[in-house]
Formats: structure tokens, sequence, C-alpha cells
């Protein structure tokens, strides 16, 4: 119970109210009564309840009349909910908003800078054309508001009508009070205005030339830079990224202002200073690059003792900058090691890492690495005990000295004796090791003493580039394997059942030992290959081995083609392209540094210039929707044998009035996915434009038929729901 | 003591309760200005009004809920939005225009059918009586049919919004009927 007085109060509040409430049922006519009510505190009351009802996701759109009707109003409170409904439903009637215009005017002039800042912010965020039109005098008088609060908001806005219409935005000339912003005396307006331009030149890079003001107010961001906030910190980094600097004088004065940002606890900020340091670096004194380096080792080491989410985004950002910077972390080796609670993800990036920083001419370091990575081999988590093996692998051969290479491999040997569950990965790891190695006799004899005892008839091998690896080793020492018939028989067998790697491997190795293996193996593998396979490297590949047996000279020829020794393999560790690199690296911080694919420049957000809702027809089409979804629910209603008999016929009807409209929208997806495939392609341009269109090509009837078959089938189950009813009544 | 009570519930009422009044009229006929005209006893610039302003004001211990909706052909279909539960229903009309008059009648009279408004009362100002031209309160009577009505109480008083003729007049005549209907 609450204390006496707190009762005595409620009550006497409640007594002494004349206004009629809310009740919590939230029915529409209650609220339509409430909304219009002749008590204030009632229409507030409703006000608020119409809210709920619109977060728990019921539709209250048919209240947006009577709930507008509330927006002009003193109390901020109540215009703020009025706002909020009206930001939510404006896009289903778009007619009605503009009651809501003058409204929006009005408080663009209201002496507090809450409201103004509110009405700008919900004018370009609605998306009806109608309103657009009156957007002119109000984001023109906010973009010169004597408050920074609404001017910094008024700057996106700017952004905002961009997007939604560019004609206009450019007719009214706002860009240039955008520009203008760039001199505010407000680091956040500053901030805002840049994120905004920089969000304008991504849709229609022709518009404003985002280099140019970068280059003229770059010592007004570095002076913005230490004012604002954190957020802004990453725009204006940001921009500053996009600079190139004249000398290395202007280089050095950059490097040095933003350092300080380095020590920031947002790992956001820090992350974004590492790209303008990094777009700097190249620019600079060597000495002066020792010193900045250290910096950077220092500040990446503290993004590390983030959470393992944010430890991830970093981890693989280090994995770019390493492979520019390679001795960057050397010395850091220790940070990186694998902790017992990392989640696996982190994990599997840390021996990655790892393996990078290692500086291979410093034998005692890559001794003291092998030992953790054994450590970690002998774990219980089966990726990771897996990208350990594979990570000592590529330290042996990163390393390259023979003594180093020779304990790795026994290391590995004694891995197989303790686990048999290893063997895939072993395998892999070996013969990576052998293909080092080559010519190392001692380490080949032991290899495959160690394999050819492994039994033939049951299930060696489970993954495709393993069971490759064996086969691929059986062919290049067949005189050390016992029973090598039996073997490669055994692996025929299933030919057709392999994957690709392994196919083609079994085809190599088989050509390549015909002497030694009875004609009809030989025989039988290139007719399994040519003709049950569908894998076009495979059977071409079987094709020419089989035309090169039936020339005159056939054993000679194949002697050339396959007693050809495999080069020396110096590095196993996989490396970006320099221009992906380049790139990447100007791309740090961002989602395309996470997924190692840099961004596609060109005007991305085509697609977005026609989202205004105009006119009734989008409406009309809305509600087509609308209508199709209450059939659906209707349709979930039917299975709980509520429903009257007569209305099981519906849901067939509507089923088929909803096949072609899905169809459509099938359809323009499948639009969608074919322009990006095709401009990314052409943005790459590694695969001419052919391909992408042959792609669509191919991919059209393809994807048509299955979107067919899927909506066959729901209709088939469907039916037979009914079906079930109707014979259950 | 149940006298102090009433008192007090009366006084509550006051506070609490609005009266809805609307101002309604062709575009440019001088709504907004009337409108801040009560409000602030000045003569604001005005710009054509895209939807409503809205204001309150005290007038004889009476709070009142002052409804001024935008008078272009675009808009006046959402009139209707605005109907239910009002008191009293403001026409002005420009005097000086006399080749609307027929749009204005017109529309008076549609919107005195809705169903919404038929026991609210009606006071229209014949408004801009400062400019050369202007119509007499009788002849825009005249123009606007208003004897046609019937079971209402209604009445055209002329006005200038500029400069501040008629208004206070017309809205005491509009208090004392609402207020005798109402309470």
């Amino acid at each position: 119970m609450p204390p006496l007085d707190k009762r005595i109060k409620k009550f006497l509040k409640n007594s002494i109210r004349v206004a009629p409430k809310i009740s919590n049922k939230g029915e529409l006519a209650e609220l339509r009564a409430g909304l219009v009510s002749q008590y204030p505190q009632t229409r507030k009351d409703a006000i608020k309840k119409t809210i709920q009802q619109m977060t728990l996701g019921k539709d209250v759109s048919s209240l947006f009349p009577d709930v507008l009707k509330n927006i002009a109003t003193n109390d901020v409170e109540q215009k703020k909910l009025v706002y909020l409904y009206v930001m939510n439903y404006a896009e289903t009637h778009p007619e009605l908003c503009i009651l809501a215009v003058n409204t929006f005017v009005t408080d663009a002039q209201d002496p507090n800078p809450l409201i103004r800042c509110m009405s700008i912010r919900t004018m370009s965020m609605i998306r009806v054309d109608k309103i657009l039109e009156y957007v002119e005098i109000p984001l023109r008088r906010t973009l010169q508001d004597d408050n920074p609060y609404v001017r910094k908001t008024a700057v996106i806005c700017v952004a905002k009508l961009f997007q939604l219409n560019k004609e206009l935005c450019i007719e009214l000339g706002v860009l240039e009070d955008l520009v203008s912003a760039l001199d505010d005396n407000n680091p956040m307006v500053v901030a805002n205005a840049t994120a905004s331009l920089s969000e304008i030149n991504a849709m229609d890079p022709t518009v404003i030339s985002l280099l140019d003001l970068i280059q003229s107010h770059v010592s007004r961001f570095l002076l913005a830079l230490n004012e604002c906030t954190e957020w802004a910190r990453i725009t204006i980094l940001g921009a500053l990224a996009e600079y190139t600097a004249q000398d290395c004088v202007e280089a050095q004065e950059i490097i040095d202002r933003v350092t300080a940002h380095l020590q920031h606890v947002n790992p956001a900020v820090v992350l974004a200073t590492i790209k303008v340091i990094i777009k700097n670096l190249v620019q600079i004194e060597p000495e002066a690059k020792k010193i900045v380096m250290t910096k950077l080792a220092s500040a990446l080491v503290s993004i590390m003792s983030t959470p393992p989410e944010m430890q991830y985004v970093a981890l693989r950002n280090i994995r770019i900058i390493l492979e520019k910077y390679p001795t960057l972390l050397t010395k850091e080796a220790r940070i990186f090691y694998v902790k017992f609670n990392d989640p696996l993800y982190v994990k599997l990036e840390k021996i990655d890492i790892l393996v990078r920083l290692v500086d291979p001419t410093n034998v005692k370091q890559c001794y003291v690495l092998m030992r953790e990575l054994k450590e970690y081999a002998m774990e219980f988590e089966p990726e990771f005990v897996s990208r350990a093996i594979q990570g000592l692998a590529q330290l042996a051969i990163k390393c390259g000295e023979m003594t180093f290479v020779s304990k790795t491999f026994e290391i590995l040997l004694d891995l197989l004796e303790s686990q048999d569950a290893l063997r895939n990965d072993c395998c892999i790891a070996v013969c990576d090791l052998l293909r080092h190695a080559v010519g190392n006799e001692v380490l080949t004899a032991n290899a495959c003493e160690l394999f050819s005892t492994w039994p033939v008839n049951e299930v060696l091998l489970l993954s495709d580039s393993a069971k490759c690896n064996y086969i691929w080793l059986m062919g290049q020492y067949p005189n050390k394997f016992g029973e090598l018939q039996d073997k490669l028989s055994c692996f025929i067998e299933n030919f057709a059942e392999e994957e690709p790697l392994t196919q083609t491997s079994i085809l190599i190795t088989v050509v390549r030992l015909h002497s030694k293996l009875p004609g009809s193996i030989l025989q039988n593998v290139l007719e399994l290959a040519t003709n049950q396979i569908q894998e076009l490297d495979v059977r071409d590949m079987a094709i020419i081995y089989w035309r090169c047996l039936s020339m005159p000279n056939a054993d000679q020829l194949i002697a050339e083609l396959c007693s050809s020794v495999s080069p020396q393999i110096e590095n196993t560790l996989d490396t970006f392209t320099p221009d992906v690199l380049e790139k990447l690296l100007t791309e740090i911080s961002s989602v395309s540094s996470v997924y190692f694919k840099p961004q596609f420049d060109g005007p991305r957000n085509a697609v977005h210039h026609h989202n205004v809702v105009r006119g009734r027809h989008i409406d009309e089409l809305k509600d087509l929707a609308k209508n199709e979804l209450a059939r659906k629910a209707n349709d979930d209603v039917l299975l709980d044998f509520d429903e009257d008999e007569d209305d099981l016929v519906s849901p067939r009807s509507s089923m088929a009035a909803g096949g072609p409209q899905s169809h459509m929208d099938d359809l323009d997806n499948l639009f969608d996915f074919g322009v990006s495939s095709s401009s990314q392609n052409n943005g790459n341009g590694n695969d001419s434009i052919d391909k992408g269109v042959a792609d669509l090509n191919l991919g059209k009837p393809e994807q048509q038929q299955s979107n067919q078959q899927q909506s066959q089938q729901s209709q088939n189950t469907i039916n037979s729901n009914t079906q079930d009813l109707l014979d259950l009544f | 003591m149940g006298n102090f009570f009433s008192s007090m519930f009366d006084k509550l009422w006051g506070v609490n309760k609005e009266l809805r009044i609307l101002i309604l009229g062709l575009d440019g006929a001088g709504k907004t200005t009337i409108l801040y005209r009560l409000q602030i006893g000045e003569v604001v610039t005005t710009k054509p009004t895209i939807g409503f302003n809205v204001e309150t004001l005290s007038y004889k211990n009476l709070k009142l809920n002052v409804w001024d909706l935008g008078g272009q052909t675009s808009i006046r279909p959402y009139w209707r939005c605005y109907y239910a539960d009002t008191a009293a229903v403001i026409f002005v009309v420009d005097s000086t225009d006399k080749d609307r008059m027929a749009t204005a009648s017109k529309e008076l009279h549609l919107m005195l059918q809705e169903e919404e408004l038929q026991d609210s009362a009606l006071l229209v100002f014949a408004n801009k009586q400062d400019q050369p031209g202007a119509l007499t309160a009788s002849e825009v009577s005249k123009e606007l049919n208003l004897v046609e009505l019937k079971d209402r109480s209604w009445s055209i008083v002329a006005s200038s919004a500029v400069k501040g003729e008629g208004i206070t007049e017309g809205l005491d005549w509009l208090i004392d009927v609402v207020k005798e209907e109402q309470l």
C-alpha cells in the first residue's frame, strides 16, 4: 500500500477531475470521442492511449483527422505525441497531411527551439509531396536560426529534402545555405552539414563537389574536431579521410591534430582517426612515421579491450591494416592470444591475425607462437582446432626455416596420433608443408608412411579439400603407398558423389598413374567423368585427357603433362589485390571493411528517389496490400475451426487474387536484383557486362519457376487444409 | 457548504470546459485576421492558411476554442472533419467580392445541412466594410439567402477586421446565444 498522504492526493485528484477518463481497452470509438472531447485533459489522455495502441501495432490510422486536430497546442508534450503520430501515419493519409501544414509553418517560428526543431524535422521526414511544397520558408528560416540546435537539425533536413525531391531542393537553393553552414561557428552544425553534404554527394555526385568543399574547409574541420560530440567527430574525421594533403607538412599537421583522438573511449572514433592517419601516413617523413606507427599500434591494442563484437570489427580492420604495414603490431602479439572466454568468431580472427603479425625472421617469436597454436589445437571446439592446425601450417610456411618446418611436422603427427578426428585438417596441413619443403625426403617418407597405414575401406576423410590433398599425395609419391590400387578404387567407387575438387584430383592421379594401374580403372574413371558428371571443369578435363591418351605418342605426352614439378609454395596466407587493398584502407571502420568487400562507387541510391508518396494510386496499392494481409489473417483464423463454412471458400479465391500480385512483387524483386548485380559487375570491371546480362537471363526463368512452385505449394497446402476442414464438418 | 462546493465545481467547469467555435468562409475573406483580432487584438499579416489555426481565448468567463480553417477550394472538403461538437459557426464573407457571393452561399448552405451542425448557432460577418464598394449587411444577407434558414439562431453583422469594427458586437451576440443553449 502506498503511504496515506499519497493515497489522499490520488483520491483528491480523481474526485476533483471532471474530465472523463479513457479506459484502457483502447476501442476506436472511445478514442475518437476522447480526441475531440471538450476537456483538454481528456484529449491528451486519448492521444496517449492512441499512441499506445499504435506502438502495440494496432492500426489506429482511421483516427488521423481527429488526432491532427490536437496538433496546435502549447503543451510541448502533447505536441510531441501528435507529431509522433503524424510521422507514423502520414503515408497512409497523404491528403490529410496538408491540414497540418499551417501548424508546421507556425511551429517553425515558435519561441521554443525544441518545437522549431521538431517541426522542421517532421516536415522533411514526412514523405508526402504536398507537404514538400510548403517546406521552403520554414527550412530557409531554420537554416538561419540563431539557435545551433535548430540549425544542426535543419542542415540534415536539406539532405532529406534532396532525397525526396532533388529538383525542388536545387531550385530552392538551400544547398548554398548548406555549404555556408560549413563555416558555422558551432561544431555540431559543421559536423551535421558535412554529414548532410556527403549523403547528398552519395546520392548524386554531380550536384556539389564534395572534395573541393572538404579541401577548402580542412582547417575549419580540424578546429571543430576538438569541440564536438563523438559522433560528430566521426563524421568530420570521415570527411578528413577523403582529403589528400598537399605536401608532407600539411599531412604531418593533420596527423598531429587528430592523433589525440586515438585515445578516445569510443572505438568508432579511434578507427576513424586511424583511417585519417593511414591516409596521410604515406606522405610524411620516415622518422616521423615511426613515432606515428607506435601510436597507431597502441591505439589498435586499446580497441582490443572492448566487448567481443567490437573486437571482431577491430580484428577485421587490423587484418586490412596489417596487409599494408605487416610489422605494425609485431611487438604486440601477446594481445592477440586467445582467451578461454572469447567467442568462437573472435578466436578464429585472432589466430589469423597472430599468424599474420609474426615476424618471419624472428625465429624465437615463431617458436613461441607455434607452442601457443599447439595448445589451441588441443582444445575441444572443432572449428577452432581446425583453424589452429591451419595456422600452424601457415606459420611454418611463413617462417620457412627447415628445422621449424620439421618441428611443426612433428607436432602435426603427434596431433594425428592423439585424435582421429583431426585427420582432415592435419592431412591438408601436412600436404601444404610437403609442397613447401619440396624434396625433403625425411618428411615425405614419414608422412606417406603414416598415411598409408590408414585403413582403406572405412570413410577416411570427410572434407573435399582433405580428400583432394590425400589423393594428390598418392599421385605424387605412388611408390611410398602400399595397396595403392585398393585405396584409389575405394575413392573411385564414390566418384559420382564426390565434390568437384576431389573428382579432379582423382582424375589427374589416375591418368598420371595409368601405367601402374590396370587399364580398366582408367577407362572407368574417364567414362564416369565424361558421362555422369555435370561439372564442366571435370568433364572438359576428362575429355582432354582422353584425347591425349588416344594420340599416337600418348605415354610421352601424359608423362610431360603430369611429371612437371609443382612450384614450391611460399605463402598460404590469402592477400588482397593491391587496388582492393587501397580501397579497403580508405574504407576502414565501415561495413565494407568487415566484409572485405570494397564499396561500389557510383550512384548507389538510385532506387531511393522514387519513394515519395504521390497522389492517390499508391494509396490504393497500399489498401490492396492491406486487404490482402487481412485476408491472410483470415486464413489463420480458419485453422481455429471457428469460422462458418461459407467463409471456407473465400481463401481460395483470395489466394487466386493474391497470386498475380505476389508474382508482380517477385518480378520487381528480380528486377532490383538484376540491376544491382549487373551494375556491380560494371563497377568491378572484372566481369564483362555481357556476363551480367547472361546471368540475368539465366537467373530469371529459374527464379520465376521456383516462385511459381512456391506459390503453387502454398495454394496446395491451403486447399488441403480447407479440404480437411470440410471433411471434418 | 453545499453552496461552496457547487460554486467550486462551477469554476472548475468553466475552466475545464471549452466551447468549440469554427470560423469558415471562402479564401481571402479574412478569417485568420478575425481570429487574431480576437486573440491578441491586433492586425497580423497573414498568408493563405493551409490547414488550420486554432487559438483558445477567454471571453466573458468562457473558454473558447476557436478554429480557423483554411478556405481554399482544395481544403474545403476537409471542413467536415471539424464539425463534431461545434457550438457555433462564424461564417466570414468578403463583402467586396460580389462575383463569388454565389459560391459562398452554396458552401454555407451545404455546410449547414450537415447533421453534426444542426444545433450550432451561426454568425455571419459581412467583412471588409472599410473597403469601398462593400455590400451592406442586408445586401449580403440577401445574397446568401439567409432568410431561408429555419430552426437556427443566426445573425449577420457588418464588420471590418482591420479596423476592429463589429467583431466584438458579433461575438457578444454569439456568446449569449450559445450560453443559453449550452448551460
